[in-house]
């Protein structure tokens, strides 16, 4: 392996560097707006919901969105291949990398220092939170799931409020853990995004002046917050949600696809 | 037949030149040095570099005026002849730097911008911001990293020389190789060579505080003498006029400080303690610009010292009734201080904590550069006029122009040579160019002159001379036992006297070094007087004493500087030795040598290179004829008015 | 240009804080009598001479090796060259930070009476002895950048290629590099490797990706940038840093390190895709 390493050092570390950006950005950024419908998409007008309390028409919101890119998406397997491919890429050349460091920030205090080490601790931790936050979501490990409901794209904001409370009755204290290891998980990832894209722009040697750093970072800086603003109202936002209110939303909408789109009401049966 | 090699001491500039020259032409070299080259004491430098250049030419200067100014400025006691060669080399030397990738600063056409400095009336100093001797000697030392990455040169980097190996033969002594010690590991061992350059810089450290890195303590110099090396001019030790007094270092400020407009003054009325700002134009004394009306600020070094030294130790004029002047550059735009100055101005601002551009420094001399070194001789090139012309109208026609091989005859097997076969001396440690009195910026030049030009004879002479015939390498070993021998007694003797803690005062390395530092400051430096040069005389003589049943107060066998410093100084007593000699028989001033009792230049009897002979441990003296046969001395005055004429505010600067 | 522009905009200097004549300043050293030997700490008291630093200290130190329990002992060893920050022979740990001890003023780090400083040798480099470290292979980084125009050879060719005074600029702040290593100290990326052989394939550091820009960015040094570049793609080259920008925070000749690696990266880049496309 390290001979394989050495010879394309260069290509393994751009890929790296690109991996981070595309596809793994994008999908965070993707998957952070979707989620973060769960608040905004209150916002929006949904057919039926019209009279509905705003929470309820975010939960509707996001539900649709979800379903929509669970049944409608051309490729989701192989998109989906590819980012795991990308991430356990990125994960395991970063630590890698991240072992030939050591961190001095008790010497030089400094705050790019500070961002450098906890570029690499967010990396771990990140990567331990994603893999927790897709076995426990996606793959069904609902052993790791304290309240032990299964979530389902049908279902999307009823199962996840269950995973974060820990039960489908309401806040547990390990629901509280979990949610915690999500705060801690979500904020850490964005920032090592946001990071990542500051650092890869000297990488690349798009930024090379200063005051071009400076700008790029109040860029980064900028989405960051954003992205971040995003990810806590996801959490917040399915935290602050009711399991028995989103299931009976999210019940509504199966019974009106199931006259409107058949192809969503097959699904919904076979379920 | 074993195959030659050149060994180089010394990575200054000089060294790091002559490595590249003798690599280039083919020969391998072993290039040592105490510290990495590149920490060598070059770095210091601050500046610039001389030379005749086309803005110059064009206002009526010319290679020849450079030659010229000197002849003068070394008070008439430097050989002519290669004087003449090194200005007529200086406008190659700069291209040459200008290849190598010097940064230069540049005109806003981006040619390379030029500035006044010490003893010319002509913009004709090249510089490299502040720090015009760390960039050479780093463009020099990347050419010699390029050589050592090809096998070229094989550096020994904290190796010290310790004696040079020499053999008698029928043509009489040659030097075949060194003896140096690893002082990490400690090893002693001999190195093979079929000539060996000596490039160690100057002795600064003799006198304890001076401008010079803590390395110049001018043993590796004494050394030689001590093994049968000629020393010339010893007396010849340059004080520089503005210094900032420092506990253990005394920090230069350049002479570029002046060239860009710099001014020195004191308060007008002795006891005027307000702050500089305070005291109105009017009630200060700008003594070098009223005294000297040409050249004002910018007159020589020499003279300079000793005038602010009479200012503040006679006239008691210094600044708060203290040994210090005001140097004041207050008066030019911050701006363009910091581009022009910015790395002097910031050692004062780093050591003081004021910032120069808005606040007078405070400056006084401090020892500076050593004009004295190893006797080195030359061959005569082709420009030999009948009789001796008188001194070069400033700005006419020169008689020549320059061409090479007017001062001295290029690859001369004895250029640059000792009176050792094959034992060469280039750069400070070399006696040649600067006569009584060094001008700014010529030592750079004369460095690098000494390894493209000198560097040519060493490989000559390696193909040419006696190596040709009896390589280093197929000597017997014998010769090379022995000084290792003798070397590893010394290192034996030290050790052996080692327990921890401190010696007594008395026997303690590091006292003797600073009571010789004292001593050969007040005796040997701005002023110099028969009684007081006696007295030095004796205590030098305790001090040698003392140190030879010094103590030490480590034992290690192992990266041991207290032996190193212990060693160094027993070599550096017998500089001083010679130094203090060279003062008192030379009875007469002359550039940097003054003495109160006999104040006047000398020429019938002192004209002459002072010639120190070390045999059996004790050093003589004799005067021998200079080469003088291309410029009529005259008398040195810069044109100094006399003593406290009308106050004239006329800048040097501006009158050129 | 950073020091210029720095240096430049400042008014007038704060005044430093009143140092205590005649007080006593301890040191805290770590000693180390040689490789593989063994750590020990040993303080000292000294009483500064106005205007002292690290140097001037130890120099006093020397001259009476006895420490603060009556304890007599060796010299301490040190580096050190210049005296006054041009030659980067004294770098060490000062308080826990690197910098040039020559430049470090007592009455700064120990204005007041029993005040403490520590002393450390440099550690990402070996130890000779005491505080005085070998950085060898911040020589042989110089090498491996080629960092040196390729001329012809030292005979009389002429002039050097005109140059811009702004480009002369800022090259002159790129070449003011002494070797010091305060940037591969501050360096997390940057780990002590004694064994030569490691060398290439460990982290190069940012005094020399900026040696390689200097020389990139000379008209006639540009004919090595290839060669630069391509040590520099490779293992323990540009991509190693981690933009953690400590090495441009503690280098005391102000080079704007992060730029020379943002521009070796740039340059880095366009090289492997124009190299991609060459073959
Ligand atoms: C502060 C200052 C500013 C100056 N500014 C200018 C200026 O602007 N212009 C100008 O022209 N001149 C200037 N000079 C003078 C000039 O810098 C020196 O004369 C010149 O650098 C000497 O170079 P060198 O190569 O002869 O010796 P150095 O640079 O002193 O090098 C000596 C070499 O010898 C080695 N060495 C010494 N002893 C031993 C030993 N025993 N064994 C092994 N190696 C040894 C050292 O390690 C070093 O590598 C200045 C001098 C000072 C002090
Ligand atoms: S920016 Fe790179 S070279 Fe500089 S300290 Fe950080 S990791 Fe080291
Ligand atoms: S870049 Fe700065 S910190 Fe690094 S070695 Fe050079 S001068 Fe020292
Ligand atoms: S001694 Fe040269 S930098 Fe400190």
């Amino acid at each position: 392996m390290p001979s394989f390493i050495e010879k394309n050092h260069f290509l393994l570390r751009r890929l790296h560097s690109l991996t981070g950006i595309v596809p793994i950005g994008v999908f965070l950024i993707a998957h952070l707006l979707t989620n973060s419908s769960i608040i905004w998409g209150g916002g929006a007008l949904r057919e039926g919901f019209d009279g509905a309390p705003f929470k309820d028409r975010g939960v509707a919101y996001f539900q649709e969105e979800v379903a929509w890119i669970n049944t409608q998406v051309p490729h989701l397997l192989l998109i989906e291949v590819t980012l795991w491919v990308s991430l356990a890429f990125h994960a395991i050349l970063g630590v890698y990398y991240a072992r030939s460091g050591s961190a001095n920030t008790d010497r030089y205090p400094y705050q790019g220092n500070w961002r450098y080490r906890v570029q690499r601790l967010s990396g771990y931790l990140g990567f331990l939170f994603i893999f927790y936050h897709v076995a426990t979501l996606r793959w069904g490990w609902t052993f790791l799931i304290p309240g032990g409901t299964e979530w389902s794209f049908r279902y999307s904001a009823s199962t996840l409020a269950a995973a974060l409370h820990g039960s489908t009755t309401g806040l547990t204290t390990v629901g509280v853990v979990v949610s915690l290891f999500y705060f801690a998980g979500v904020s850490l990832l964005v920032f090592h995004f946001a990071n990542g894209l500051w650092t890869a722009a000297i990488t690349w040697g798009l930024t090379i002046s200063k005051a071009a750093q400076r700008r790029w970072g109040y860029v980064c800086a900028g989405l960051g917050a954003a992205l971040m603003l995003m990810a806590w109202m996801s959490l917040f936002g399915a935290l602050a949600v009711k399991h028995d209110d989103a299931r009976r939303i999210e019940s509504q909408l199966h019974h009106k696809a199931a006259g409107l789109a058949p192809k969503a009401a097959e699904i919904a049966d076979t379920n | 037949m074993a195959q030659h090699r050149v060994i180089v001491v010394g990575g200054g500039l000089a060294g790091l030149a002559a490595s590249a020259r003798i690599a280039e032409a083919g020969l391998p070299v072993d290039l040592f040095s105490v510290v990495p080259v590149k920490r060598s004491h070059s770095v210091c430098a601050q500046g610039g570099i001389n030379a005749c250049n086309e803005v110059a030419r064009q206002q009526g200067y010319s290679e020849y005026e450079h030659f010229d100014e000197t002849i003068y400025g070394g008070d008439f006691l430097a050989d002519q002849h290669p004087v003449l060669e090194m200005a007529n080399w200086a406008p190659r030397i700069i291209d040459l730097l200008d290849r190598m990738g010097v940064p230069f600063n540049r005109t806003s056409e981006g040619y390379r911008d030029l500035r006044l400095f010490g003893g010319s009336l002509f913009k004709r100093t090249h510089f490299s911001g502040a720090t015009t001797g760390q960039q050479l000697i780093y463009a020099l030392d990347e050419q010699v990293r390029r050589y050592e990455s090809e096998g070229q040169v094989t550096k020994h980097e904290f190796w010290e020389f310790l004696w040079p190996v020499i053999e008698d033969t029928a043509q009489g002594q040659r030097c075949v190789g060194i003896v140096a010690q690893d002082m990490r590991t400690m090893q002693v061992r001999a190195f093979r060579a079929d000539a060996v350059v000596m490039a160690t810089g100057g002795c600064g450290l003799v006198f304890g505080k001076s401008t010079n890195s803590i390395i110049c303590t001018g043993a590796a110099a004494a050394r030689c003498f001590r093994a049968g090396v000629w020393y010339a001019n010893p007396e010849m030790i340059q004080v520089h006029p503005t210094a900032i007094p420092g506990a253990d270092k005394l920090r230069l400020m350049s002479e570029s400080a002046r060239g860009e407009g710099g001014r020195v003054w004191v308060p007008r009325k002795k006891g005027d303690n307000r702050p500089p700002r305070d005291i109105p134009e009017g009630e200060r004394y700008y003594f070098l610009e009223e005294r000297f009306p040409a050249y004002g600020n910018i007159v020589p070094r020499d003279i300079a010292t000793r005038e602010i030294f009479g200012i503040c130790v006679n006239d008691g004029l210094g600044v708060n009734g203290e040994n210090q002047v005001y140097l004041d550059l207050t008066h030019k735009d911050p701006e363009y201080l910091t581009k022009k100055l910015g790395g002097i101005l910031e050692i004062y601002e780093k050591f003081v904590g004021v910032d120069p551009r808005f606040e007078p420094m405070k400056i006084f001399p401090a020892v500076h550069y050593s004009m004295g070194g190893l006797w080195t001789s030359f061959t005569k090139g082709s420009y030999n006029p009948e009789t001796p012309r008188t001194k070069h109208k400033s700005g006419t026609r020169p008689p020549i122009l320059a061409e090479v091989g007017q001062g001295m005859q290029l690859g001369a097997l004895n250029n640059a040579q000792t009176n050792i076969t094959g034992l060469y001396a280039f750069g400070e440690v070399s006696f040649a160019y600067h006569g009584a009195n060094r001008l700014g910026a010529n030592a750079l030049l004369s460095c690098i002159f000494d390894g493209l030009f000198c560097g040519v004879s060493v490989a000559n002479y390696v193909r040419d001379g006696a190596p040709a015939k009896a390589p280093a390498g197929d000597l017997a070993s014998a010769g090379y036992d022995r000084v290792v021998a003798q070397e590893q007694q010394k290192v034996k003797r030290w050790v052996d006297s080692a327990s921890a803690g401190a010696a007594e005062p008395r026997t303690n390395p590091y006292v003797i070094g600073k009571e010789l530092g004292d001593e050969m400051t007040a005796a040997c430096t701005v002023v110099r007087h028969q009684t007081r040069l006696a007295q030095c005389a004796g205590k030098l003589a305790e001090l040698r004493e003392r140190h030879d049943s010094a103590t030490l107060a480590d034992g290690a066998s192992w990266s041991n500087q207290a032996l190193g410093y212990a060693r160094a100084l027993s070599d550096m007593l017998v500089l001083a030795e010679a130094i203090a000699k060279g003062a008192t028989e030379r009875k007469e001033s002359r550039g940097a040598h003054y003495r109160t009792d006999f104040p006047e230049r000398d020429d019938a009897n002192f004209m002459k290179t002072t010639l120190a002979k070390h045999q059996g441990g004790t050093t003589s003296l004799e005067f021998i004829p200079i080469d003088a046969s291309l410029i009529l001395p005259t008398a040195r005055t810069y044109g100094k008015k006399d003593d406290k004429a009308t106050p004239k505010p006329a800048m040097a600067a501006s009158a050129s | 240009m950073s020091a210029t522009a720095s240096s430049s905009t400042h008014s007038r200097p704060v005044a430093r804080p009143e140092a205590k004549p005649g007080r006593t300043v301890r040191f805290r050293v770590k000693r180390c009598d040689g490789p593989g030997k063994p750590v020990r700490w040993e303080t000292f008291a000294v009483k500064p001479e106005p205007g002292a630093n690290i140097i001037s200290c130890l120099q006093q130190i020397a001259a009476s090796p006895v420490t603060v329990d009556g304890q007599k002992t060796t010299p301490v060893a040190w580096d050190s060259g210049c005296l006054e920050e041009v030659c980067g022979a004294c770098t060490m740990v000062i308080n826990g930070k690197t910098r040039q001890s020559c430049s470090c003023l007592i009455d700064e780090y120990a204005p007041n009476e029993g005040d403490e400083i520590t002393l450390e040798p440099m550690s990402k480099f070996p130890v000779v002895r005491d505080l005085w470290v070998d950085r060898a292979r911040l020589f042989d980084a110089l090498k491996r950048v080629k960092a040196w125009v390729p001329i012809d050879g030292t005979y009389s060719l002429g002039a050097g290629p005109r140059e811009s005074a702004e480009k002369s600029e800022s090259r002159y702040v790129m070449s003011t590099c002494m070797s010091c290593g305060c940037c591969l100290e501050a360096c997390p990326q940057y780990q002590l490797e004694e064994n030569p052989d490691k060398w290439p394939a460990s982290f190069i550091g940012a005094h020399a990706m900026n040696q390689a820009r200097l020389f990139n960015e000379h008209a006639t040094g540009a004919v090595l940038k290839g060669a630069r570049l391509d040590t520099l793609m490779g293992e323990g080259g540009v991509n190693d840093c981690g933009n953690a920008q400590n090495c441009v925070q503690v280098c005391p000749k102000h080079i704007p390190l992060t730029e020379s690696i943002a521009t070796i990266g740039r340059s880095v880049t366009i090289h492997a895709i124009a190299k991609w496309f060459r073959g």
